[in-house]
C-alpha cells in the first residue's frame, strides 16, 4: 500500500480518497453507508415513483391533465380533486370488478394451494419411478405461453362440442362456462400450478422424514400428517405460493377479458376490465382510471403486509441449511 | 400390552435384501434388543412393525392382531426415534397429547395422562415450553413421555440414546429400565451398540446382514455364541479368533495345540478347517494356571501393547510362529491374542511369556460356514458335559 508520506503528496486527490478509504476503518464505513444509501433511494423511487405517479394523476382533473401542464421537475397535481376517488364508483360499479378478482384469485388460490400441497408432497417426498419425468413435464407445461391455450379454451368453454381431431369424432359437449368464474379459475388453476408445485416441493423435501414418522405412528395417515405436520412447518413456502398465485390472478386481465364476452361485472369481468371502461369511444378518464387503480392495488398491499415476514422468510429459505 | 410375532419376514429393496426371513417371537413384556452393525436391517425390522415400511413378504402379529397390512396408527405401537422427532412447531404439552388429541380424548382424560407421563420421565413445569428450548436430555424425555402417554401395547425404540452424549446415555439407559420396570410393557429396542443391548435387555436378537443370527438372553449370547459372527459381536472388546485344524488329538493352529478328543465333537472330522475362540478375560499367565480346573498347556508368546484401563490391563500378544496376517478380524488379526489381567500383574512391553487358555471357556467354530462346534472343550477324558452345541433357533 502507498502509505509512504513522501509518495502521499504526490497523488491526486482521488488517489488520496482511495487510499484513505484502504487504510482507514472509518472512512471505509462511511462509503459503504453511502452506498446502501445510495442504492436503498434508488429502488425506493424505481417502486415507489409510479405510486405517486397514480395519486398525482388521480387528484388532478382530467382537463389538467390533458392540457399537461405539469411544472418539472417535481410532478405534483395540478389542482385538487379528491372527488374522482368517489367518481370512480358512481360512473361504474367499480367495486363489483374488485370483487370479482378477488374472488377470483381467493378461489384460485384455494384450489392451487390444495393439489400443489398434494403434487408436492409426492414429488417431495416419496420416491417412485418416473418421478424426474413427471416434474419435467410440469416444467415443460410451464413454459408453454398461457396465449396457446385460448383459442381450444374458448372454443371449449362457450360450449362447442369437443371433437377428437382427424378422425371427427364428437366426445362430448362441455357446459358453457363463458361469463363464469369456471372459465377463468379453471385455466388460472392450471397456469400457475407449477410455480406453487414447484416452491411447495421443495420445502415439504426439507423437512425430516422422522417427523412424518411420529405423526403416523401417533395416530395421523399420511395425509394427516402432511396437514398437521409437513404444512404447518412449512409456511413460507405456503405462505409464499399462496401470495404469488394471489397476485398473479388478481391482475390477470387476458383471459378474464376474453372469458366474460362483455366488459360487465355480472359476467365476472376483473378489476382491470373495470379501469378500462372508463375509456371510452371518445373520451379517456385519466383520472379515474389513475384512481380506480389506486383503489384497486390497496387489497393486494394489504395481503402483502400481512404475510410479508412470512414471505420474505420464505423467498430466502431455499439458501440457508439450518 | 401384547406379544409381537414376525413370521418369514423378509424386506426386498430393487436389488437389496433388508431383511430376510425374518422370524422373531417376542412375548408379552419383554425388552428384547435388535442389535447388530449398522446396515444389517435391524432397522427396517422394526419399521416393519411400526408399519412405517411394507414388508416384501411375511406376517406381522401384535398381539392376536394379524397387523401386516395395518397403517401405523392403527397397530397400536408408539415409538421413540433416533432424531427425537419432536414436532418443532408445537410445545412440550401439544407435543405429548398429539397422538391423544386425534384420538379425540375429552380434556380432562388427556391432562390427566399428559401429567402422569410426564411425571414418569420428571418433566414438571416444561410443559409450554417449545423443543428448540430444551436440552436433547430433555427432548428425548419428551419424546418417551409421548410414547408413553398412549398406553400403547408396545412400545419401539430406534436407537433412542444415539444422539446423547456418553454420560446422558448411561444415565438414559438406567431411566428406561426402571420405566420397563414400571410400565411392564413389551419394548423392541433397537441399537448396534452391544453395551447397551447387554444391559438392558431380556433378550438380544443379533442380525447381521437381515438375517437374525440368534435370539437369547444376554448371557446365553455371550456364552454361548451360535456362530462366529455373534462371537464377535458380543462382548468388548471381542473374542481372539485363531485358524486352526482339527487333528486326532484336538486342535492345532500354527503355533500351538489343544488337546480334546474330537469324537466328542458332532459333525466334525479330522482335518476339517475350525476357529478358535477366546475371550481375552479367559487367557490367563502361567503362573496362575493352577486355579484353573482345565488348563491349556502351556503358549509361548510375545507382548506387544498394554492397555491399562484401571480395573484391568488389557495385554496383545504375539504368537510365536504365525505368519504376519493383515487380515481382519472382526478388531483384531488372527495372529495375535489379546489378554486381560489384573491391574496389579508384572507385565511388561514386549517381553516374552507363556500364557494358557481355560479349556471351558474355548469355542469352536466350523471355519466355512462360522457354525458354533462346540463350546467348551475340556480335555479328552471330561465329561462333555458343556460342549453340547448350542442349536438354538435362526443359527444358520
Amino acid at each position: 500500500m502507498a502509505t509512504d508520506p513522501d509518495s502521499e503528496s504526490n497523488l491526486g486527490p482521488l488517489s488520496r480518497w482511495t487510499n484513505r478509504i484502504i487504510t482507514d476503518q472509518d472512512a471505509r464505513d462511511r462509503l459503504y453507508r453511502g452506498l446502501f444509501y445510495a442504492i436503498t433511494v434508488f429502488f425506493l423511487v424505481t417502486t415507489l415513483f409510479p405510486f405517486y405517479w397514480l395519486l398525482v394523476l388521480a387528484l388532478t382533473p382530467n382537463s389538467e391533465i390533458l392540457s399537461g401542464g405539469w411544472d418539472l421537475p417535481f410532478l405534483r397535481p395540478q389542482g385538487f380533486n379528491p372527488a374522482a376517488f368517489q367518481e370512480v364508483f358512481q360512473q361504474i360499479p367499480f367495486h363489483l370488478y374488485v370483487l370479482n378478482s378477488f374472488i377470483l384469485a381467493t378461489l384460485t388460490t384455494i384450489i392451487v394451494l390444495i393439489i400443489a400441497s398434494l403434487a408436492g408432497y409426492v414429488f417431495g417426498r416419496l420416491e417412485f419411478p418416473g418421478r424426474g419425468l413427471l416434474m419435467l413435464g410440469i416444467l415443460m407445461i410451464s413454459y408453454f405461453p398461457p396465449a396457446a391455450f385460448l383459442l381450444p379454451l374458448f372454443d371449449a368453454f362457450v360450449g362447442n362440442p369437443i371433437v377428437a381431431p382427424f378422425i371427427n369424432v364428437e366426445l362430448f359437449t362441455p357446459p358453457r362456462l363463458v361469463n363464469t368464474p369456471g372459465a377463468m379459475v379453471l385455466p388460472f388453476s392450471a397456469l400457475f400450478l407449477p410455480l406453487s408445485i414447484f416452491i411447495l416441493t421443495t420445502f415439504y423435501a426439507q423437512i425430516p422424514d422422522g417427523l412424518e414418522d411420529a405423526a403416523r405412528v401417533e395416530g395421523t395417515t399420511r395425509l394427516g400428517a402432511l396437514f398437521r405436520v409437513i404444512i404447518p412447518l412449512s409456511a413460507p413456502g405456503v405462505a409464499t405460493a399462496a401470495v404469488l398465485t394471489f397476485i398473479s390472478v388478481y391482475n390477470e386481465y387476458f383471459f378474464s377479458s376474453i372469458m366474460s364476452l362483455q366488459n360487465e361485472p355480472q359476467e365476472w369481468s376483473p378489476l382491470v376490465g373495470g379501469i378500462l371502461s372508463y375509456q371510452t369511444q371518445y373520451t379517456t378518464e385519466f383520472n379515474l382510471m389513475a384512481a380506480a387503480a389506486v383503489i384497486g392495488v390497496l387489497p393486494v398491499v394489504i395481503l402483502v403486509i400481512i404475510a410479508q415476514e412470512k414471505i420474505v422468510s420464505g423467498l430466502t429459505a431455499g439458501a440457508l441449511k439450518e | 400390552m401384547a406379544n409381537v410375532t414376525l413370521e418369514h419376514v423378509t424386506k426386498r429393496y430393487e436389488d437389496v435384501v433388508a431383511v430376510d426371513d425374518m422370524n422373531l417371537d417376542i412375548r408379552d413384556g419383554e425388552f428384547v434388543c435388535l442389535v447388530g452393525p449398522s446396515g444389517c436391517g435391524k432397522s427396517t425390522t422394526m419399521e416393519t412393525i411400526a408399519g412405517l415400511t411394507k414388508p416384501t413378504e411375511g406376517t406381522i402379529t401384535i398381539g392376536d392382531r394379524d397387523v401386516t397390512k395395518l397403517p401405523p396408527k392403527d397397530r397400536g405401537v408408539a415409538m421413540v426415534f433416533q432424531n427425537i422427532a419432536l414436532f418443532p412447531h408445537m410445545d412440550v404439552y401439544d407435543n405429548i397429547s398429539f397422538g391423544l388429541r386425534l384420538r379425540d380424548y375429552d380434556k380432562e382424560e388427556i391432562d390427566r395422562r399428559v401429567e402422569r407421563a410426564s411425571d414418569i420421565v420428571q418433566l414438571e413445569g416444561m410443559l409450554d415450553r417449545m423443543p428448540e428450548e430444551m436440552s436433547g436430555g430433555q427432548r428425548q424425555r419428551v419424546a418417551i413421555a409421548r410414547a408413553i402417554v398412549r398406553e400403547p401395547d408396545v412400545f419401539l425404540m430406534d436407537e433412542p440414546l444415539a444422539n446423547l452424549d456418553a454420560k446422558l446415555r448411561v444415565h438414559m439407559r438406567t431411566e428406561l429400565q426402571r420405566l420397563h420396570k414400571q410400565l411392564d410393557t413389551t419394548i423392541i429396542y433397537v441399537t448396534h451398540d452391544q453395551a447397551e443391548a447387554m444391559t438392558m435387555s431380556d433378550r438380544i436378537a443379533v442380525i447381521n446382514s437381515g438375517e437374525l443370527q440368534q435370539i437369547d438372553p444376554p448371557l446365553v449370547c455371550y456364552n454361548e455364541p451360535t456362530n462366529r459372527f455373534v462371537a464377535g459381536f458380543i462382548g468388548s472388546p471381542s473374542m481372539n479368533m485363531v485358524d486352526g485344524e482339527l487333528t486326532p488329538d484336538g486342535v492345532k493352529t500354527d503355533t500351538f495345540e489343544i488337546a480334546l478328543a474330537p469324537e466328542s465333537l458332532s459333525g466334525v472330522w479330522d482335518g476339517d478347517a475350525v476357529t478358535l475362540g477366546i475371550r481375552p478375560e479367559d487367557v490367563y499367565p502361567t503362573e496362575v494356571a493352577d486355579e484353573l480346573a482345565h488348563p491349556t498347556a502351556p503358549i509361548e508368546v510375545s507382548t506387544d501393547v498394554l492397555e491399562p484401563m484401571g480395573d484391568e490391563i488389557f495385554v496383545y500378544l504375539k504368537l510365536d510362529g504365525a505368519e504376519a496376517d493383515d487380515t481382519m478380524e472382526g478388531e483384531r488379526s488372527s495372529n495375535s491374542l489379546l489378554m486381560s489381567v489384573d491391574p496389579d500383574s508384572d507385565i511388561a512391553e514386549d517381553d516374552r511369556i507363556s500364557v494358557v487358555l481355560d479349556a471351558s471357556k474355548i469355542h469352536l467354530f466350523d471355519a466355512d460356514s462360522g457354525d458354533a462346534i462346540a463350546h467348551g472343550v475340556v480335555d479328552t477324558a471330561a465329561p462333555a458335559a458343556d460342549s453340547a452345541v448350542a442349536e438354538s433357533e435362526g443359527g444358520d
